[in-house]
């Protein structure tokens, strides 16, 4: 027994002189490597239960050095123990804040994605739909209305569509900004690893091409091209924030750095899709009242093409009917340029720098020219004459019976 | 004349007098471990200094030579006094500063016969302390006393 208490005694004392001997310089050197393994278990925690082991550590080192407190304030400069410590308890605390919203964004991209996928087959299916029914609709009234009808689900469901790619892209947008500048390979790695698994590079180009197919098979009101302009806008924004992050993920991926550039040009498309259409949709307005005008893709154009059709015009005053002369004015001027054009559409091309003021002005001197050079119909002077006529018969009459 | 004469040198001695500023600590919280490179300098970046201790390896081992990628321990007490050690010496090498450079002030003696396993010095009150594994040292101005 008493062997034995005398070896513990030894021990003891052993271990308590080598607790003793230590080393300021090797304790300073401990909490500094038992700090930086926090640090980096902190920024590479993967899941939320590392969370309370780190917690757990950062609670372990407090304990462990706070008996070296006045030595740490000493070597940690320009930190000392306390202010270190808060260091590494905020940079905690701010990537567990970041890793929730990170994991309850991933849960929702899991749902978005899903409901991606439906609504693509669902366009695609809508798209083929309406492309038979353009054939049929011609003669067919029925099918007209049932064009109609698909190109409303279309569209609801094209944007419904959209909202949710964005969604995606924003979500990925979030990882970005929270990304260093010179971001290192494991981070590389995750954001790749998040764009195979939303599929993204696919649906940004299917959300771009079904925009694109929209605009070939439906005709739409000048309303609602200032909404599809400002979804272009809008989705373009936030891709030319995340397309040259992601060129710099992929700098060495030649297949992926490719798509980039390809989803750049079919953005460049869609813009350029629209315009058209739009400068198409003003054509078919004066086609509709049988004014067939030279093909245009942009303003000059448009103003070339009405300019050449009024000097014709103007040309056949005396060679055509004036009664026709006068009947293709109204129509073009008081049907369609003043009454829809001028309201609906000019606002819509000034407001996106499709024409500028100078431009309508020609056109609208243009249109003046041709209103001065129309010689009023007969039937307007017959008209006026014959209400002249019988008011003065009325006149007549009236004075006759007062005399009588 | 006797009192201008007692004025003026009155004037003249504390004009001349020495600009003493006290007390000044110079210890440095915690040693340095610096790395020898192949000139034989070390370089440390907190109290930024840079120095060239061949000569301590030569004095110790009688080999300048070889001297890079050893392992030097620096610290620097209150009265701003340098001590130079490392595994393998059997000596303390306290140095003042001097111009451009150090000057030995003393060798201090650890042992004769058996040299420094894994030293390391620590900042105490007054004094620098050494340890190697479980011995433990205290160095005072010139002297070192082994420690129970």
């Amino acid at each position: 027994m008493k062997t034995k208490t005398l070896i513990y005694g030894l021990l003891f004392v052993l271990l308590n002189s080598l607790a003793v001997a230590q080393s300021d310089y090797q304790t300073v050197q401990n909490f500094k490597r038992e700090y930086k393994k926090i640090e980096l278990s902190i920024k590479d925690v993967s899941s939320l239960e590392e969370f309370n082991l780190i917690e757990k550590n950062i609670q372990n080192l407090k304990n462990d050095f706070a008996s070296n407190k006045t030595l740490l304030d000493k070597t940690l400069y320009p930190e000392n123990y306390e202010s270190a410590l808060e260091k590494i308890e905020n940079l905690f605390e701010s990537r567990k804040k970041d890793f929730s919203q990170i994991n309850s964004l991933t849960t929702q991209v899991g749902s978005l994605q899903a409901q991606v996928q439906e609504l693509n087959q669902n366009n695609e299916r809508l798209i083929k739909q309406i492309n038979d029914l353009q054939l049929q609709s011609e003669k067919d009234q029925a099918a007209i209305t049932k064009l109609k009808g698909l190109v409303a689900q279309l569209k609801g469901s094209i944007n419904k569509r959209d909202l949710l790619v964005r969604d995606l892209v924003d979500s990925l947008l979030v990882e970005f900004i929270k990304l260093p500048e010179n971001f290192n390979q494991k981070e590389a790695r995750s954001i790749v690893s998040k764009v195979n698994k939303e599929n993204l590079f696919y649906n940004i180009e299917r959300t771009i091409d079904d925009n694109i197919q929209f605009l070939k098979v439906t005709r739409i009101t000048a309303d609602d091209y200032s909404k599809i302009i400002k979804q272009h806008q809008d989705f373009n924004k936030v891709w030319k924030q995340i397309g040259p992050k992601l060129s710099s993920v992929y700098l060495t991926t030649k297949q992926k750095n490719s798509e980039i550039s390809q989803i750049d040009s079919l953005f460049e498309e869609w813009n350029n899709r629209i315009h058209t259409s739009i400068w198409n949709g003003i054509q078919n307005l004066f086609m509709e009242k049988n004014i067939h005008l030279i093909s245009f893709t942009d303003a000059s154009g448009f103003i070339t093409s009405a300019t050449t059709f009024i000097d014709n015009e103007i040309k056949n005053i005396g060679i055509k009917n004036k009664n026709e002369s006068e009947e293709i004015f109204h129509a073009f001027a008081d049907s369609v340029y003043f009454n829809i054009v001028e309201r609906k559409w000019i606002p819509l091309l000034f407001e996106n720098n499709m024409m500028t003021q100078n431009e309508k002005g020609i056109l609208d001197a243009k249109i003046e020219v041709w209103q001065n050079e129309i010689p009023p119909a007969f039937s307007y002077w017959a008209f006026i004459i014959g209400g002249i006529f019988i008011l003065l018969i009325a006149v007549y009459l009236y004075q006759r019976k007062q005399k009588e | 004349m006797k009192n201008f004469i007692l004025i003026s040198t009155l004037l003249f001695v504390s004009g001349c007098s020495t600009l003493v500023l006290q007390p000044t600590d110079y210890s440095w919280p915690v040693e340095s471990v610096l790395l020898v490179n192949a000139k034989g300098d070390v370089s440390e970046e907190r109290h930024t200094f840079e120095t060239n201790i061949k000569p301590i390896f030569y004095e110790e081992f009688k080999d300048s030579n070889s001297v890079e990628g050893k392992e030097i321990r620096i610290i620097r007490d209150k009265a701003g006094y340098y001590y130079f050690t490392g595994a393998g010496f059997k000596n303390i090498y306290q140095f003042m500063p001097v111009e451009n450079g150090m000057k030995l002030k003393e060798k201090i003696s650890i042992s004769d016969s058996l040299a420094l396993k894994s030293p390391a010095f620590n900042q105490k009150l007054n004094n620098i302390e050494l340890i190697d594994g479980s011995d433990k040292y205290l160095i005072t101005g010139s002297e070192i006393a082994r420690m129970k």
